[in-house]
């Protein structure tokens, strides 16, 4: 009976996600071309080449996942951190709290390409706004934020940031209001503060949300493409070039399918791994708690 | 990343019906068994059809004039239908290799002059060289150089609509700030008038590193340096030679100069252009229909010759007639026929901000006449140089955007930039050319 209210969902996974993946698989162990007919068995061959330095790719795909490392090192903490706090003042008791979560949570559902146009103004070197305030308050006029490193990084997190930490807010939002409020004033009795009781319960009770929202930040801040796309084209030369752009520039528009098949499939496994660290981390924390 | 992915392999196909159309036009105004003809005038005198037309005309006047165009077409030929399809140019890009595979595919499309090679070589478009004949059109009747664009591997497979060279835009009052009041047409009154307006306190020209617009003017200055892109069969990159390092070279000099501020984002030069900031900027053809201009003193000139000889960069786009499997080689003879008038009758077209490929339409006085901004863009055609036909030369053009881009930002020398973008670039034309069989 399950099955049959999962049926559905089945049918959809498989003809989207499943099925596609399996055919890139495939794909990734022939020399796939879209100019023939024939397509040949090469077996591990386009995955040796990605690590065999010297082969056409092995340098770009590795700059390209650098990139992509950088990306998530410096965006993560912003994205988890920063929509945590929001979080925990929009659960106090504050008048219009309703209107600011849909303020924070509102960039969000804007398109990429309308982030990157817009910011691509307030982010020009000579023109922008921000630069213009910078200026206004002593700092240097002209910071290169979508031409030169380091800055290109600052924009990136920081777009990243305005754009989608709305998402996490309202998880967070959730999760918050699932933290028995018997805690806090049980917390209060025995005399903790404000800092002491984020720490001791609101942490512990935030967790399972915890655990999901890293995963998943992790997973989107590493599959970024559309704010480098758009507002440093990848540049400087190819700094912010991240994997995913790279990937699809070579399956895409080189009609490289099969090298560039293996690449996503490389960075699958790299993705894999890291979530699955994260979940066995975190996993034991829970558990450990619950003992407790 | 405009171009998309592809699949299968349509060759054969395309003779097949090349053959078929021949057989219907190949003498001036016979008349094929059961089919249509395309008559010398560019008449059609086949039954009644329908033909879908396929372009990515969306923004600008274009929206306007182009069913305007069509109306008038389909009034004037009672046995002849064009239904228009616009939509953006990469979506045709994804969209055009798979529906002329599954034989539906429009009947007559355009396309830019560095995507033709790239579609010949999979076999997707027919070979036009008896509907250019039937049509009357040679290489002498566009500016020198497009008409070739449409030639792979000996066979001619389109024809030039229009053209889009670079030019030099000035605004006139912040020229006059630095004493600047006539326009610039060499190195030496060029760098003169930087130099004025740098202690006049204005950095003349914005120097960006990316497509828009630093890579067509690194492309005008080493041919003005008397370097080019490729090698002549386009097995080898040669835009690291002396001529282009010269013009790299040239172009980061302004940034040490201090003509140009350093960083420059996309965009930003004609935005400081149109705010009064800057007095020069290398753009195309199609910024002179940019409303912002209104209101401003400016002019559009001819880019300075800073290399030894005369040349600017150009685009063009081009009609072909795709291969669709199954294609009714009376269509295609009515997508001539409009193909044609289209032509004859793109006078109008001044008004996109691109230059009409027809000599007896674009030298017709009154066009320049109604259009004054165009008079510099005309005069470049004699020396212009277009895009590389080759397929999947795309990819291979792209490095070089990142060269500028690295060499203006520091990272590298202009020279080091460059060496690297070519070595990369063969790597490309060797995976092109065992991709394409070209």
């Amino acid at each position: 009976m399950a099955y049959l209210f999962l049926a559905p969902f089945l049918a959809l996974f498989a003809t989207f996600v499943l099925a596609p993946a399996a055919y890139g698989l495939w794909i990734s162990v022939t020399d796939w071309s879209p100019f023939r007919d024939v397509q040949h068995f090469v077996g591990l061959r386009n995955y040796a080449d990605l690590f065999t330095a010297g082969s056409p790719f092995h340098d770009d795909f590795w700059q390209s996942m650098g990139a992509t490392g950088v990306f998530v090192l410096a965006s993560v903490p912003f994205l988890v951190v920063v929509p945590l706090l929001v979080a925990v003042l929009l659960n106090q008791r504050i008048r219009g709290g309703t209107v600011f979560r849909t303020i924070f949570f509102a960039p969000y559902v804007l398109g990429v390409a309308v982030v990157g146009v817009v910011w691509g103004y307030v982010l020009d070197t000579q023109s922008g706004i921000l630069n213009h305030l910078a200026h206004a308050v002593g700092i240097r006029a002209d910071i290169p934020w979508t031409v030169d490193t380091p800055w290109v990084w600052v924009a990136l997190v920081g777009v990243t940031l305005w754009w989608t930490s709305g998402l996490n807010t309202v998880i967070f939002l959730a999760g918050l209001k699932g933290i028995n409020t018997e805690l806090y004033e049980a917390a209060a009795l025995d005399g903790a503060g404000a800092v002491r009781s984020f720490f001791a319960v609101t942490l512990p009770g935030l967790r399972p949300v915890m655990l999901f929202i890293t995963t998943t930040t992790v997973l989107a801040s590493a599959n970024m493409f559309g704010q480098s796309y758009l507002l440093t084209k990848g540049g400087p030369g190819n700094a912010t070039r991240t994997a995913i752009m790279y990937i699809a520039d070579q399956g895409l528009s080189q009609n490289n399918m099969a090298p560039a098949a293996a690449m996503s499939y490389v960075l699958f496994a790299f993705l894999a791994v890291v979530s699955l660290i994260n979940f066995r981390l975190q996993r034991e924390r829970l558990e450990k708690g619950r003992v407790r | 990343m405009r171009k998309s992915v592809t699949r299968g392999m349509g060759a054969g196909l395309a003779v097949v019906v090349g053959l078929a159309l021949a057989a219907c036009s190949g003498s001036g105004s016979a008349k094929a068994p059961g089919g249509g003809a395309v008559t010398g005038n560019g008449g059609y005198n086949g039954p009644k059809v329908e033909i879908t037309f396929w372009h990515g005309w969306t923004g600008g006047a274009a929206p306007t004039l182009v069913p305007q165009m069509i109306d008038k077409f389909n009034a004037a030929h009672p046995n002849i239908v064009v239904k228009a399809v616009p939509q953006e140019w990469g979506d045709i890009a994804s969209k055009l290799p798979l529906a002329i595979k599954a034989g539906k595919g429009p009947d007559v499309a355009v396309l830019h002059g560095d995507d033709l090679a790239t579609y010949a070589a999979q076999g997707l478009l027919l070979k036009a060289d008896d509907i250019v004949h039937t049509l009357g059109y040679s290489a002498s009747s566009f500016p020198p150089g497009v008409f070739d664009k449409g030639n792979y591997k000996g066979a001619q497979y389109a024809v030039p609509w229009s053209v889009t060279p670079l030019g030099l835009y000035v605004n006139k009052t912040v020229a006059a700030k630095g004493g600047v009041n006539d326009v610039p047409t060499d190195k030496a009154s060029y760098e003169a008038a930087l130099k004025s307006l740098k202690s006049a306190g204005v950095q003349g020209e914005w120097v960006d590193g990316y497509v828009f617009t630093g890579t067509f003017e690194f492309e005008s200055l080493l041919w003005q340096f008397g370097g080019d892109l490729y090698n002549k069969d386009v097995s080898q990159a040669t835009f690291n030679s002396p001529a282009g390092v010269q013009a790299l070279t040239w172009m980061k000099s302004l940034i040490d100069n201090g003509y140009s501020p350093a960083n420059v984002a996309q965009d930003g030069n004609i935005k400081a252009l149109l705010a009064g900031q800057t007095a020069f900027n290398w753009n195309g053809v199609w910024q002179t229909t940019n409303s912002a201009f209104k209101g401003l003193d400016w002019t559009a000139a001819a880019v300075p010759q800073i290399g030894t000889q005369k040349a600017v960069w150009s685009s063009s786009t081009h009609w072909v007639f795709p291969a669709n499997k199954g294609q009714d080689p009376n269509k295609t003879a009515a997508a001539a026929t409009f193909v044609k008038w289209m032509n004859d009758n793109s006078a109008g077209w001044a008004q996109t901000g691109e230059l009409p490929a027809a000599n007896t339409v674009r030298n017709d006085p009154s066009l320049v006449a109604t259009y004054p901004n165009l008079k510099a863009f005309i005069a470049e055609l004699d020396y212009a140089h277009y895009e590389t036909v080759s397929p999947g030369i795309n990819e291979a053009n792209a490095l070089i955007t990142t060269a500028i881009n690295e060499a203006l930002t520091g990272k590298a020398t202009p020279q080091a930039a460059l060496d690297e973008a070519k070595q990369k670039a063969d790597q490309i034309l060797q995976q092109n050319r065992s991709k394409y069989g070209a």
